[in-house]
């Protein structure tokens, strides 16, 4: 949870699109990346424009996520999404807005319907884990 | 009169706004152009002043609705220089105009037939034909074309006595490369073939004669030209739309109609199914006016210094992998090795600044390149040399925040 406050700080802190952009690329590197054997088409989230993988599995009653993407800007907004839904369990997951709490972290742009990101398709692969 | 750019931005009320606390820099032209201020006033004055169905009522709405109808389809058969306003057919864009002619041309071929297209052509010059090939156990196939677009001699023997259809577009929508639509199309012609000709990324830049080009079809949209959205025209010779069966049936195309048989208007109504977008085809018109009033090769000249220069510039700079080819059109598509298009785009548009990333509609030619896609800057008349700097500047920017690893 501090660590998803931390975020939350950094990311509201932003007065403009390019200052969130410069966010998201830095907590990208705080995203730990995939290995190959993980990357592959089943754990695809398709309807992205930048390949984006996610994993999750359920340790005694709550959730578990890893994910990654060949985009700086999608790993960023990944590790953003993460940290909310990370460690919850699947009722949790289900009855909270995530799209809300990204609004509150700045990032509606992201959540445009467009072919050309996917977060909504990431949303429904993490609610339907 | 003498060009100039500030005087010409002026009309386009779009391009004065502030995106993400930056001026707007509008790049993605290829995909759709911004439209002048008197092709907007058109459209409105259609509806405040003219707005009936046309060519029906008996009734003074109906005569002006009608006359402006026609008196726009006599526009853009000027514009493109066409012997006949009869020639003009209103679509919705490039996409239905192929459609259209493949649909049409559906009962004149048979199998082991040819219909031959370019390695440059957009998904809209490709899939219909495609599509069309299966329906009818013809053979599609595709002329190699390279990024240069210059005709080579072994390209000649792609054109067989069974060619039935050629069509290519006249300059590249993903890597603006100049077509040999030249030789191409002699070499089409000596074989009988139907030829079509996209005209879609041309009409902006290059003024367009037929006449001169002597193709069976020429195609374009409104909206890459300064029109709007939805409208669109198909060219055709006389025998060529004649041929076509017509693919919409309904009100509108008909002369007389019994439980058991129809007989089709002539054309272009023949042709042309439903009421028509009437306040597209009165907004092509006045886009049309708008371009035939500029002095079309200082426009043409300038979009091309603007393009000039960003690609002297990204040349330069090193790192970048350049897809258009040295004499290219009014576009720069390139892409950074190692860093991904959504990331350049996602810093550029925050500085504002709009471009193109991704295959372009182009699947099958980012697979000839060797990639996933491209990014796409694309001039038109109204940029600026501002503008241009402002996008190189932002995107080596871009390169230095995301190239380290």
């Amino acid at each position: 949870m501090s660590e998803y406050l931390d975020i939350k700080k950094q990311l509201q802190a932003c007065r403009s699109k390019e200052e969130t952009f410069k966010s998201l690329v830095m907590l990208s590197k705080q995203l730990p990346r995939l290995s190959d054997d993980e990357k592959v088409e089943e754990n695809k989230v398709k309807g992205c424009e930048s390949a984006v993988w996610l994993i999750s599995e359920e340790i005694n009653d709550s959730r578990h996520f890893k994910a990654d993407s060949d985009a700086k800007l999608m790993r960023g907004v990944l590790f953003a999404i993460l940290s909310i839904v990370e460690g919850k369990s699947v009722a949790d997951i289900q009855s909270m807005d995530i799209q809300a709490e990204l609004t509150d972290l700045n990032l509606s742009s992201y959540l445009t319907s467009s072919r050309s990101n996917g977060v909504l398709a990431i949303l429904e692969k993490i609610i339907a884990s | 009169m003498a060009f100039d750019p500030s005087l010409l931005r002026s009309q386009f009320p779009i391009l004065s706004q502030q995106v993400n606390s930056h001026p707007l820099t509008y790049l993605d032209n290829a995909a759709t152009t911004q439209k002048p201020a008197c092709v907007l006033k058109a459209v409105h004055d259609y509806y405040c002043t003219s707005n009936a169905n046309v060519h029906r009522g008996a009734h003074f709405l109906s005569d002006k609705a009608t006359n402006q109808f026609e008196q726009a389809r006599e526009v853009v058969q000027d514009f493109i220089n066409a012997p006949l306003k009869s020639h003009i057919i209103w679509t919705k864009g490039t996409t239905e105009s192929i459609n259209m002619v493949a649909y049409g041309l559906e009962h004149i071929l048979k199998q082991g037939d040819e219909i031959l297209i370019t390695s440059l052509e957009h998904h809209a010059n490709l899939v219909p034909w495609q599509q069309l090939a299966f329906r009818t156990g013809a053979r599609l196939r595709v002329l190699p074309l390279t990024s240069a677009g210059e005709w080579q001699e072994e390209f000649a023997s792609y054109f067989t006595n069974r060619t039935r259809i050629f069509a290519a577009t006249q300059v590249s929508n993903a890597i603006g490369t100049h077509t040999p639509l030249k030789e191409m199309l002699l070499r089409a012609k000596q074989q009988g073939a139907f030829t079509l000709v996209d005209g879609a990324q041309a009409v902006a830049h290059y003024p367009v004669d037929v006449e001169e080009l002597d193709c069976d079809f020429y195609v374009f949209s409104g909206h890459k030209m300064y029109g709007p959205t939805g409208i669109g025209a198909l060219y055709g010779k006389q025998h060529a739309l004649e041929v076509l069966i017509p693919y919409q049936t309904g009100g509108e195309m008909v002369l007389k109609v019994a439980y058991q048989a129809t007989e089709f208007n002539v054309l272009p109504y023949r042709l042309e199914a439903g009421t028509p977008n009437i306040e597209g085809a009165i907004g092509l018109a006045a886009a049309s006016e708008f371009l035939n009033k500029q002095d079309r090769n200082a426009l043409l000249e300038w979009e091309q210094k603007l393009a000039n220069h960003v690609y002297t510039r990204l040349k330069k700079a090193g790192g970048i992998e350049i897809y258009s080819p040295e004499k290219h059109t009014t576009l720069v598509s390139f892409s950074v090795p190692n860093i991904h298009l959504i990331d350049l785009n996602g810093y550029l548009d925050g500085q504002g600044i709009g471009i193109r990333s991704g295959s372009h509609c182009t699947h099958p030619l980012m697979e000839q390149l060797g990639v996933h896609g491209t990014l796409r800057a694309s001039f038109a008349c109204y940029n600026t040399l501002e503008e241009a700097d402002r996008f190189c500047d932002a995107l080596f920017d871009a390169m230095e925040l995301l190239g380290d690893e």
